[in-house]
């Protein structure tokens, strides 16, 4: 059968590894230590499965969700959402190595790629803007902007590595950048650092102290090892310090840093921000638009105080300065600040007679039957609100996608307004 | 009181006073003692050892209870019960042997002569003024044997009997030299037949009796007489009221050297050599009364105090101990470093990437192929560690040839690209300048390269400086600290070790230099969550004799896939396994190892 036919190969692949083991390459090291193709086993239908992966990675999955729920322990965190970040990428001489493959800097764009993606995603209201560091100095590629594409284009243009790292000149021009920010936003850095040195023209602790005064939250990143400076920059500035083992643990690392950080409390200032909420102009309607400076036809959005039209939003009006959002945009941050609780693990020996299970026999959510192999009750959790069951699949799907439990939105309240199907 | 002050304007130390007058039964302070001693006006020192007396637990360095000299201040003090630990105690036969040997140059002998005739001159003025009285009422306490000043206490002698106490004979000072002119006399005498011994042609090695003997034959300077010299000194220093004690040294070493072989048999040797073995053409004679026996100096600590602790992180072997300080130990235990993971990740480095062995031999030590492979290891680590290096060399002559060597290749400039390079000195400013700076470029990221020896003082071994944390990330052992094996002191306690202990010379040696390295490595991690790689860079390191004697916390992270390693497969293993998989936290590494079986990536 297959399992068989994978035997052979299994072993020729061994040999080869055992006859050079010196010259292990990039690719080969991944598989050295798990064999993922011995892991498999065959279901009574004869196809291969991993050994039961599903509930390692919901386990996984619930000890961060515990985490972080634990860090909340229900009080209200107050979080930045309105966030000013600059993503600055080393692409000293040590981003051209190739332990990460094809190399250190390709896989510090595509990943970085994504990350704006996502970052965008979560909170709308923010901007970013990227700083590479070259031979030494460093270089703005793209201002603060809320648009994912013209980042991502400066991006993938230019990937070359020379140089030195210089760790301090990172920070200055930073630094000099985020000044200029209103105090409500949230000033951040997240540092992708891959060299072992930083060759600083001055006293990088001052530097340090300086951002440490201007509310300047950094957090690295890192490729190689652990610096120690690294690590005081962050605990001094409230940051995380991570180093990255692999691509995967790199992504993981990287996305992380999407959803909003709690704030600083000394730091956060409550204040009214005005926001504009522009209407979508008349198709049809013919204006010079103000981010391109051409004529363009219908579908736009007009500010509402100075009336110029903008092509996209969220982005800040050319012309008088205002924040232009429109609804989804909040609603989507709104979730940060109110998270939904995790959901209890139902313990797998209830027996089927049990008076709560009277709920019914399937997931809630997809409406899949909840019962594992042989009719006995597979692994599922419960809503703590609507005690409703869910399955693990729609679990993960509600904690990081959807952000409501369906279970909740469907309680019929007859005496308030909200919240009713 | 006997003597009073008879000359009110002598200098006085206020705070010395001040304290004598406190009374006794004064608050004894908490906390810093000298502030309090600025703020109340008392000695702080003086005050420290009257608390001596009423403290819990006392800490001080190992001199206070192995040598006699100073032994008395806090031994005497101490009860029977008393727990005493000795803590990094893996050289504590070095220092044993160290209190009570003792070395007479040239300068030694002048500068005796000199403290002689002043000495002379004070007598004879006393002589002839009506202070007379003074010496004579000496010489009558010394018939009756009583001793000099009873408002003293006993542990103010500031000039104590450099030999065991259990080895001072209980008796008056013999008759020829309780006049002090004579005993005057006989010090000449003495510091003549030295001088003479200092001018031979040919180092001499000889044992204590013939020395003594031949002392009588040719000085008419009596055993007996020796064992009381440093006694005598002492009352009469006490009595010509001779205050500068720095100016008199000279002669307290020349009486302590005689009291010293006037009293031992057996365990010393005299050794005389005739120059300074770094400098062979400077004709420097130098006469060495060295002590081989360890046990001798412990033996009263052992015998007077109920329980005692040696400890530390290298002591191994340890059966070795016990025979070298002659005891039988109650408990003898050797424990592992309990560590949730690999923190630290030893490798035996033989060859360099061209598979030529490397080794600080004393006949490999200038091949220029060696010496590359060192700079090349050098500076392929350089690029995949982080922070701080240090580097081990094992003496100062041998690592500014290296260096040499390295600037004219051109492989220093390549290090210096990646990490500044700092060296240790023989001068101690320097020293502490590239200590400090190396320390400030591991702080700001720039990384840094400190080279240091194994050895900090020539035959004493200095802890001190540590290379905890990101100042210590690698430590580079160049070499096998082995001792100076030509030098003639280390033959002498090799050929009585064997004799006494039936200790073989290679074992020793070996022991020696493994503990030193243990000890070297040791002073890269020190908190509980420090984490750090160390390469033995020799080809003897792999012998089963020389690992052996490693200690059990480096041996249980020693794998034998990294014994023997090129340099290549250091760089390797140090890339893959070490940076990364020690940083990140137990959870995050086991959440890691789960998904990757879940994924389908």
């Amino acid at each position: 059968m297959s399992n068989q036919r994978k035997r052979p190969n299994g072993e020729r692949e061994e040999d080869e590894e055992e006859d050079d083991a010196e010259g292990i390459g990039g690719w080969e090291r991944d598989y050295v230590d798990e064999r993922s193709w011995e892991a498999l086993q065959e279901d009574e239908s004869g196809l291969l499965r991993p050994i039961d992966s599903s509930a390692i990675y919901h386990a996984q999955y619930r000890r961060r969700l515990r985490m972080l729920s634990a860090a909340a322990a229900g009080t209200r965190i107050q979080k930045g959402l309105i966030r000013y970040l600059y993503v600055v990428i080393d692409f000293s001489r040590a981003a051209a190595e190739t332990d990460f493959r094809p190399s250190r800097m390709g896989i510090m764009a595509k990943h970085v790629e994504a990350f704006i993606r996502e970052f965008f995603d979560q909170n709308p209201l923010s901007q970013i803007g990227l700083v590479s560091i070259k031979n030494g100095i460093a270089h703005t590629l793209t201002d603060l902007g809320g648009s994912p594409e013209s980042h991502i284009q400066a991006l993938m243009g230019k990937l070359e590595a020379a140089g030195d790292s210089s760790l301090q000149n990172a920070l200055e021009l930073v630094h000099e950048h985020l000044n200029q920010i209103p105090s409500y936003g949230h000033r951040e850095v997240l540092i992708l650092y891959s060299a072992l040195s930083t060759s600083d023209p001055g006293d990088i602790m001052e530097t340090i102290q300086k951002c440490k005064k201007s509310r300047l939250r950094c957090s690295v990143i890192g490729l190689s090892a652990e610096m120690f400076i690294c690590k005081h920059l962050c605990q001094e500035t409230g940051g995380l310090y991570s180093v990255a083992v692999d691509e995967v643990h790199l992504k993981d690392l990287l996305l992380e840093h999407a959803p909003p950080p709690p704030a600083i409390a000394e730091f956060a200032i409550s204040n009214l921000i005005k926001m504009g909420f522009p209407q979508r102009a008349a198709e049809g309607s013919m204006a010079i638009c103000s981010c391109h400076k051409e004529v363009k036809i219908g579908a736009g959005y007009t500010c509402p105080r100075c009336k110029a039209r903008v092509c996209e939003l969220p982005t800040e009006c050319t012309i008088c300065g205002l924040t232009l959002v429109s609804s989804p945009h909040l609603a989507r941050s709104y979730h940060h600040l109110f998270p939904i609780a995790p959901f209890d693990e139902v313990p797998t020996l209830t027996s089927l007679n049990d008076p709560r299970r009277k709920l019914g026999k399937s997931c809630f959510g997809c409406q899949q039957s909840l019962l594992g192999g042989g009719n006995k009750p597979g692994p599922c959790v419960t809503c703590r609100k609507c005690k409703h069951y869910f399955c693990l699949d729609c679990d993960i799907y509600i904690h990081e996608s959807l952000h409501n439990c369906p279970g909740c939105e469907s309680i019929h309240r007859p005496k308030s307004v909200s919240m009713e199907e | 009181m006997m003597f009073k002050r008879k000359k009110p304007n002598v200098e006085l130390c206020d705070y010395f006073e001040n304290y004598e007058k406190a009374d006794e039964n004064a608050l004894l302070p908490p906390g810093d003692l000298k502030e309090f001693g600025m703020d109340r006006g008392w000695c702080p020192y003086f005050l420290a050892r009257r608390m001596v007396h009423f403290a819990n637990v006392i800490v001080c360095s190992y001199q206070y209870l192995l040598d006699p000299k100073v032994g008395g201040v806090i031994c005497k003090e101490l009860q029977k019960e008393t727990v005493v630990v000795f803590d990094e105690a893996h050289s504590i036969d070095n220092v044993c042997v160290e209190a009570l040997s003792v070395s007479v140059r040239r300068s030694t002998l002048q500068g005796a002569t000199r403290n002689l005739n002043k000495i002379k001159q004070e007598i004879d003025r006393r002589f002839k003024e009506t202070d007379a009285e003074r010496l004579q009422a000496e010489y009558n306490r010394l018939v009756e044997g009583l001793a000099l000043r009873e408002d003293l206490s006993e542990t103010d002698q500031w000039l104590a009997n450099p030999a065991l106490p259990h080895d001072i004979l209980k008796e008056p000072v013999p008759g020829n030299i309780r006049r002090a002119d004579h005993f005057h006399d006989l010090l000449r005498r003495l510091l003549q037949h030295l001088g003479g011994r200092l001018d031979t042609e040919n180092a001499e090695k000889e044992r204590t009796v013939s020395f003594v003997s031949s002392l009588n034959s040719q000085a008419r300077i009596e055993q007996k007489t020796l064992k009381f010299c440093y006694e005598r000194l002492q009352f009469l220093m006490l009595t010509l009221e001779i205050t500068d004690t720095d100016e008199f040294l000279p002669i307290k070493t020349v009486c302590n050297f005689a009291t010293l072989v006037g009293t031992y048999a057996r365990g010393f040797s005299i050794i005389i050599e005739l120059y300074d073995e770094r400098m062979p053409h400077i004709p420097d004679p130098i006469l060495q009364l060295s002590c081989h026996d360890a046990s001798l100096a412990i033996k009263p600590v052992f015998d007077r105090f109920q329980s005692v602790v040696i400890t530390s992180g290298s002591l191994s072997p340890i059966d070795l101990y016990p025979r070298l300080l002659s005891f039988n130990p109650v408990v003898s235990r050797s424990f592992k470093m309990s560590m949730t993971r690999d923190c630290i990740c030893p490798m035996v480095l033989t060859r360099g990437s061209d598979q030529l062995p490397i080794s600080t031999k004393f006949d490999m030590r200038s091949d220029p192929g060696v010496v590359r492979n060192y700079g090349k290891l050098l500076v392929e680590m350089v690029s995949v560690v982080p922070d701080g290096v240090v580097c081990f060399f094992v003496s100062y002559s041998y690592m500014e040839d290296i260096i040499d060597t390295w600037n004219e290749t051109g492989i220093l400039k390549e290090i210096m690209q990646q990490k500044l390079v700092f060296f240790e000195t023989e001068d101690v400013v320097d020293t502490t300048l590239a200590l400090e700076n190396y320390r400030k470029a591991c702080d700001s990221g720039r990384g840094g390269v400190m080279c240091t020896m194994y050895f900090n003082c020539r035959g004493k071994v200095a802890e001190g400086i540590d290379f905890y944390r990101h100042y210590g990330r690698l430590v580079i052992m160049y070499g096998v600290p082995f001792q100076y094996t030509l030098s003639k002191i280390l033959l002498a306690r090799l050929e009585y070790l064997r004799d006494a202990f039936q200790i073989k010379e290679g074992d020793f040696l070996f022991f020696d230099a493994s503990r030193q390295a243990a000890q070297c490595v040791g002073r890269v991690i020190r908190p509980k969550d420090d984490y750090g790689m160390m390469i033995f860079a020799d080809k003897r390191y792999s012998g089963i004799d020389m690992r052996s004697k490693l200690p059990g916390w480096i041996l249980s992270h020693l794998r034998d896939s990294h014994l023997n390693l090129s340099t290549d497969m250091a760089v390797l293993i140090s890339r893959e396994v070490n940076p990364k998989s020690l940083l990140i936290p137990q959870e995050t590494e086991k959440s890691l190892n789960t998904r990757r079986i879940g994924e389908d990536g």
